[in-house]
């Protein structure tokens, strides 16, 4: 490992310290004429896309090689994979966070590479796309926008189900260049677009494109600063200006005198900005400062959250601010605590007495040093400095009473995941920052990507998290591209995952089936737990009964739905009844959800079923909605043909029910047509009940028309009287209802009448029908008495069976003139002494 | 009630809160919100109204009413997943927004509690998934009470015993994973029904799934769940294990208020005609009343009989007179300053005082008052008793001629049939003609229905009357057989100082929470069953009632849930000790009554040093919703 120096490589710009690390050398081929590709580099130290530039003249090497492709690198220029490209020019090149390749075609074709395969998913740009072409795009981490040539502009926010939204329309004029504000750093949290237009800046978002009202354009660069808050733009007469992103302030302007207009301008870190040109690369720092890099070959900048890497055909280098920590450990002439300790260190190792000087020297200062020297190992690429430095806290903290060593671990951890990453095999060189960013699972996740299935699960063991998702993974490449046998191949995946949790079986099966391997695909399956995942999958497969099964005894309905809409849809209507046979919740489901739409399948479905109740329902219910009363009758006709087969108690209560409906409706009919229309009153009798129209009869005085029914009908005597006693009293008809007081007998008995009438506020009559409850005991007779105001007669029923104390009692209730009569009644049931 | 380190309600309701507050934010700028109508109620137990136009809610509508209109460029629509036609009416509404609007619309679609297949199939085939973005919301328990959570399906009484449609359990089952997620397995779960096993298949079943679920997310919790620490055990109740307890008029105060006004999502609509208001002279018009324990009155009176309620009534009111004309007695300015600052609560108590005893006038005169009313109660009190089915008809007969409201006289046919084992087909022809005369042909549908869910029957072909064959097998709960042994009847009652839960039905004592009883409080059956056995305390699941259970409806199960890693489990138990309270967490399938919550509350206020019992219900039901989900709404007046 080196030990050189570790400011070797570090340079002032002003006064600020920067370092360009170099991360790999020997990169690519030197035919590989970097300088004619456009090169795309995914987020945190991710792979890189090269697709040569058609726009460039290529150098002739004979007729092979070439087929147009995209080739995706380690940033140690490793070959991962190329992809072949026969669509044509590319418009838009750019990755995602998680290693998506988006590749964007002049008609507004959008390919999303996933996993760093071949395989990818396609949508359409739309809104105009097609007719006008892509431009340009910009990516973010998680989407993009589409430059149109008529300068419409179309973002994509996220890749999982893309919805190409327009933004607002820009004003029709050149387009000089163009940037984007990633939504996360925008105020309106959705993406806004800066347009160099004419002389000036056009910022747009969704909603509206605003004019910024600048001057000094035209601006052939606009570039964003990583954290959004800062743009530099680059005007024709090789100015530089940075002003803040919302246009407020001017940070600073500065004069490039470049005779030529730079390839490329790009933010490194948040304070300081690169011009690139050929093979030369200026540094633009705070106030101004100036720093120049002279490289070998064409040079390609990528930009990153905390700097910036510089690739060329030899090398690739990481560019970056000289972090705060790391400047106070190594900088020339420091006597930072941190410093100080990490030369106690050096001393130690040399046995030296200096050692303890040094602590005692920083004594105060040591936390401070031991977590500097922490954060120094962070940043650090070269081992040695890294073990140094750790080293030089560990001293540093042994001598400390109190010391959290929470940092200390954490940073040991992290480190030990660079360096495995860092290496040239893996070519992942990520900066602790980055790795921060990335997460550690969308690390683990590229490693997958990558095939570095070992690696992953160290790694994944290292830092405690699932290893599920990997195994998986290396499964679904097993089953895609094993050349064994597909029986092989399943005892192999299932032997290897049976023992693991939360493994997927339903994404190797599905990748199994992708591959055509259907067998395969089918075993894999049965190891998947999930209902809800092997059922979509049973369907496209065709295997319909097992996936109703599946779907049924996941108690899942939403499944059995899904299930039960697609066999619905695929099959003929006796073989979707075949399937449902013998699966009464599917059966139910269906029955449930066409009852409100679709009956006519229901009708059918009872009539296989041997279920004519069912469908006598429907037709019944089918009746209710009719209006005339022609069609309800022969539906009801309809419904009781469904049951002329049954002989069951049941059916013939539904029949002869469905005979009097008919029955009644015809009355009614006539009903409406005789009486309704006479004025008497607005309700009509159809749609009543058999026994509301009898009521109605009786109050409108019909009572010749009602006895007509009540026995056309047989009511019962019961129920005849109770609605005659309701109908007069209703009416208050109790003329004839002292008529009906002087019969003998009545069926429903008389309190009914005394209860009713009593009710109707005509006490006196009620008082008639007491002396008629002839079932009741005299103390309840009396009590009904009392109700009628009739305390002379309740106190003559108690005097019947001397109950002397309820005259007592009824002394109290008695009104004046009433008092003589009761004590004369107490009088002769009181012995006389 | 003191947060508890179990379940807690509160912290539910405030995550269910946020969860929607944070989606409503998701859409920038103003909204239209358009909502399915069945979840209005639910969500507005743990958000008001008012709070939505803080997030920029505009207007809202109900998805039934088909009139939202164009004022807004964001439309949110919710609306529950698992109905195909919600789905329906959302994606016929946006593509008519989409007709009428000359303005591009920004669409969003919030399924409740998941966005499921069928629905994106719907959109889809709709063609406007591609123009709306769809989010899910997954509302699941919603806490009515501390003690009492709802699925709030309204309709799933009529889906699972009706239309024999089990989403409701599904649903149930979803609901119950997030409580073992978070608080660890049901060590145990025990249960009575064929539904109530299906449920606890499901937990099972999920569970593996859940393990198999690709828990990439760094949560360690889900590889390998252990058994809970906190909670003691999950029983199930299929609500057709006991039918008869519904078809029954509540008697506690609560229940009665729900009887008669119904009480939905802790609220009641009544007219201001009962309510009378000093303030307000609008006749005929409904005002919503907060029916919950916020209410300090209400929350005394809810779970006593009516009897002893109005007395209490009048005690509170004599209490708040004595306390407001403290103010007369008075003397110093400190006394006068302490009343004064005890002042609006006066006011508030006052107007609770005011609002609960024209309910229960209002309620006295609807029920003592009414002839009709206790000839009713006579009736289902005999029938629950074991009288003979047959004495009773008359009276029944009368009602029927006398046109009381047709879901009584449904209830109380239904209740025979379920007491008694079906009626004789005669009987039962006879019964159907005269309900069909009085209320209408069209009925033929509602009987059908009922006869379907198996409420009326006749008695021929029902096992239940032949002797040793057990109910489980087949047919319904024989209360014959359980009547004496689980002293569903109770001769002597007191009301006042209650000694038993039969004094929510005056007599007799709910099957369901004696079921749950039987697990709980083991040695207080046993002295029914078998006054002289030794202690059962220590037995677990159903034992010792395992014959007895025979004689009840559908499945009897008991199953102890055990982690994968036991040494796990050993260790948790060492640290957490099996000192403290735990919850025992009882689940309604198809329905749960006030008056049942009330029993089990009294059950749960005797265990209390013990255990705190927490019910969960997929809706809240009554007699008069079970048979109002049967009855055809159409008649033959149309035209």
């Amino acid at each position: 490992m080196s030990t050189t120096s570790p400011t070797a490589d570090w340079a002032l710009c002003g006064d600020t310290f920067y370092r360009k690390t170099k991360v790999y050398d020997a990169i690519f081929d030197q035919d590989l004429e970097l300088e004619n590709h456009i090169v795309a580099g995914a987020p945190y130290g991710g792979a890189i896309a090269l697709f040569r530039d058609e726009d460039k003249l290529r150098t002739y090497r004979g007729t092979g090689a070439t087929k147009p492709s995209i080739d995706i690198y380690s940033l140690a220029g490793k070959s991962i994979r190329s992809i072949n490209w026969d669509r044509g020019p590319i418009k838009g090149l750019g990755w995602s966070d998680d290693e998506k390749l988006l590749v964007i075609t002049g008609d507004g074709t959008v390919r999303c590479y996933y996993d760093l395969q071949s395989d990818f998913t396609q949508f359409s740009l739309g809104h105009g796309a097609e007719q006008h072409g892509v431009k340009e795009c910009r990516f973010w981490l998680t989407g993009f926008v589409a430059l149109l040539s008529n300068n419409s502009l179309v973002a994509v926010t996220q890749y999982h189900d893309p919805r190409p939204r327009l933004l607002a329309i820009p004003p029709k004029a050149d387009i000089h260049s163009w940037a984007i504000i990633p939504p996360a750093y925008t105020l309106s949290r959705s993406v806004e677009v800066l347009l160099a237009v004419n002389e000036t800046i056009y910022v747009v978002d969704s909603n509206e494109a605003e004019d910024r009202v600048l001057s000094n354009g035209p601006f052939k660069y606009a570039s964003v600063s990583p954290n959004g808050l800062y743009v530099t733009l680059y005007t024709e007469d090789g100015k530089v200006w940075v002003i803040t992103s919302d246009f407020q302030n001017k940070i600073g302007e500065y004069e490039s005198k470049a005779r030529t207009v730079p390839k490329d301008v790009q933010w490194c870190g948040n304070d300081s900005v690169l011009l690139a040109w050929e093979d030369e690369v200026h540094m633009i720092g705070p106030n101004g400062a100036l720093l120049k890099y002279y490289y070998d070959g064409w040079v390609h900048l990528l930009p990153d959250i905390d700097g910036v890497r510089i690739i060329t055909s030899d090398l690739c280098e990481f560019l970056q601010k000289v972090p705060d920590a790391t400047e106070d450990v190594f900088k020339i002439g420091s006597t930072s605590p941190a410093s100080v300790l990490l030369d106690a260190q050096d001393q130690l190792e040399k046995k030296s007495s200096k050692a303890d000087d040094n602590i005692q020297l920083i004594r105060s200062n040591l936390p401070d040093a031991v977590s500097s020297c922490v954060q120094a190992a962070g940043q650090e690429y070269s081992v040695h400095w890294q073990k140094q430095l750790l080293k030089a806290a560990s001293f540093g903290k042994s001598v400390l009473d109190l010391y959290s060593s929470d940092d200390f671990v954490d940073t040991c951890e992290k480190l030990r995941v660079l360096n495995a990453v860092r290496d040239y095999q893996i070519g992942l060189p990520l900066s602790l920052q980055q790795y921060q960013r990335l997460t550690p699972d969308k690390l683990i996740q590229r490693l997958m990507n990558r095939r570095e299935y070992r690696l992953a699960i160290h790694l994944s063991d290292f830092l405690r998290v699932p290893t599920n998702k990997i195994y998986v993974h290396w499964a679904c490449q097993k089953v895609r591209n094993s050349t064994s046998d597909e029986d092989t191949i399943s005892h192999a995946v299932v032997a290897k995952l049976a023992s693991k949790r939360g493994i997927s079986f339903e994404t190797i099966a599905r990748a199994a089936y992708d591959e055509g391997r259907t067998h395969l695909a089918t075993q894999l399956l049965n190891h998947e737990t999930r209902a809800g995942k092997q059922v979509p999958l049973l369907l496209s497969m065709e295997e319909d009964e097992i996936a109703l099964d599946k779907a049924l005894s996941s108690g899942d309905t939403d499944l059995v739905f899904f299930v039960l809409l697609h066999l619905k849809k695929k099959l003929p209507l006796a073989a979707f009844f075949r399937v449902l046979t013998n699966r009464p919740i599917a059966t139910a489901l269906v029955e449930s959800s066409a009852a409100a739409q679709d009956t006519d399948i229901l009708k059918s479905l009872y009539y296989q079923d041997d279920r004519p109740i069912d469908g006598a329902n429907l037709l019944f219910a089918e009746a209710l909605r009719q209006t005339a009363p022609q069609t309800k009758s022969d539906k009801l006709k309809l419904a009781a043909k469904v049951l002329s087969d049954s002989k069951d108690a049941t059916a013939t209560l539904y029949k002869s029910t469905c005979q009097e409906a008919q029955a009644l409706i015809r009355a009614q009919d006539a009903l409406d047509r005789d009486i309704g229309d006479s004025g008497e009153g607005q309700q009509r009798f159809t749609g009543l009940s058999l026994n509301a129209t009898l009521l109605r009869l009786l109050s409108l005085g019909y009572g010749k028309r009602a006895a007509k029914l009540q026995s056309e009908f047989r009511v019962p005597e019961k129920t005849w009287w109770w609605l005659r006693l309701r109908g007069l009293v209703a009416t208050r008809d109790f003329g004839e209802l002292e008529t009906v007081s002087q019969q003998r007998k009545s069926p429903i008995g008389w309190e009914p009448f005394f209860n009713e009438i009593l009710a109707a506020g005509n006490p006196k009559l009620a008082g008639l029908f007491v002396g008629k409850c002839t079932g009741l005991k005299a103390q309840e007779r009396a009590e009904m008495y009392v109700k009628c105001g009739m305390v002379v007669r309740a106190g003559e029923e108690l005097v019947k069976v001397k109950d002397l104390e309820g005259l007592e009692e009824l002394k109290g209730k008695a009104r004046a003139g009433e008092v003589g009569e009761v004590e004369r009644l107490i009088g002769q049931l009181r012995p006389r002494r | 009630m003191a947060p508890h380190p179990g379940i807690d309600t509160d912290q539910i309701k405030e995550k269910a809160r946020k969860d929607l507050l944070d989606l409503l934010q998701g859409v920038r700028g103003k909204k239209n919100l358009v909502i399915e109508k069945s979840l209005a109620g639910p969500i507005g137990l743990f958000l008001k109204f008012s709070t939505l136009q803080d997030y920029g809610v505009d207007k809202v509508f109900f998805l039934e009413n088909d009139n939202v209109d164009v004022s807004q460029k964001n439309v949110i629509f919710v609306a529950r997943g698992e109905n195909a036609s919600q789905a329906i009416a959302v994606a016929d509404q946006i593509k008519r927004l989409q007709k009428d609007s000359s303005i591009e619309h920004d669409f969003s679609v919030v399924w409740v509690p998941r966005r499921t297949l069928v629905c994106n199939q719907i959109l889809e085939e709709a063609g406007v998934l591609g123009d709306c973005s769809v989010e899910e919301f997954p509302l699941h328990f919603i806490p009515l009470e501390q003690d009492v959570m709802s699925l709030a399906l309204d309709d799933s009484f009529s889906d699972l015993y009706l239309r024999k449609d089990p989403t409701a359990i599904f649903l149930a089952a979803q609901a119950l994973m997030p409580f073992q997620r978070k608080h660890g397995l049901f060590p145990r779960i025990i249960g009575k029904g064929d539904n109530a096993r299906r449920l606890m298949d499901l937990l099972f079943r999920m569970r593996s799934e859940a393990s198999a679920e690709e828990s990439t997310s760094t949560s360690p919790s889900t590889s390998g769940m252990i058994p809970s620490a906190s909670v003691e055990s999950l029983i199930i109740i299929d609500r057709e294990v006991d039918l008869a307890t519904p078809l029954l008029t509540q008697l506690t105060y609560e229940g009665l208020v729900d009887e008669i006004f119904g009480i939905q999502h802790n609220q009641a609509d009544i007219s201001t005609s009962i309510i009378a208001q000093q303030n307000s002279t609008s006749q005929g018009l409904k005002r919503k009343v907060q029916l919950d324990s916020s209410d300090k009155l209400y929350d005394q009176l809810r779970d006593t009989n009516f009897a002893t309620g109005s007395r209490l009534l009048n005690k509170f009111a004599k209490q708040l007179q004595s306390n407001y004309e403290s103010r007369h007695v008075a003397k110093s300015t400190s006394e006068l300053r302490d009343f004064v600052s005890k002042l609006p609560s006066y006011q508030s108590e006052q107007q609770s005082l005011n609002i609960q005893v024209s309910l229960a006038q209002e309620i006295e005169k609807q029920t003592l008052h009414s002839d009709t009313f206790s000839r009713v109660l006579e009736i289902q009190q005999n029938l629950i008793a074991g009288a003979d089915p047959s004495s009773q008809h008359d009276a029944i007969e009368e009602l029927i001629s006398r046109d009381i409201p047709l879901a009584t006289i449904l209830r109380l046919l239904c209740l025979e049939s379920t007491v008694a084992g079906g009626l004789r087909q005669k009987d039962l022809d006879s019964f159907k003609r005269q309900i069909l005369h009085a209320y209408g042909y069209q009925h033929l549908l509602t009987l059908s229905a009922l006869e379907k869910i198996g409420l009326l029957q006749s008695r021929a072909g029902n096992p239940l009357l032949i002797p040793g064959v057990a109910a489980s097998s087949s047919g319904g709960t024989n209360y014959t057989a359980i009547r004496k042994p689980l002293r569903l009847i109770l001769d002597e009652v007191n009301e006042q100082d209650r000694d038993d839960i039969a004094y929510v039905y005056s007599m007799y004592a709910p099957l369901s929470v004696r079921l749950v009883q039987c697990i709980l409080q083991k040695p207080y059956i046993t002295s029914f069953t078998s006054p002289n056995s030794s202690n059962t305390s220590s037995s677990h699941g159903w034992t010792p009632f395992e014959d007895l259970l025979r004689n009840v409806k559908g499945e009897t199960f008991s199953k102890v849930q055990k982690g994968d890693n036991e040494a796990v489990v050993k260790a948790r138990h060492m640290l957490t000790g099996q000192g403290g309270k735990k919850t025992v967490l009882v689940m309604f399938l198809g329905g749960v009554t006030f008056t049942e919550i009330a029993a089990l509350r009294f059950v749960a206020k005797q265990e209390e040093g013990r255990r705190r019992i927490v019910i969960l219900t997929t809706g809240m039901i009554n007699g008069n919703g079970i048979v109002e989900g049967a009855r055809e709404k159409g008649d033959f007046g149309r035209g």
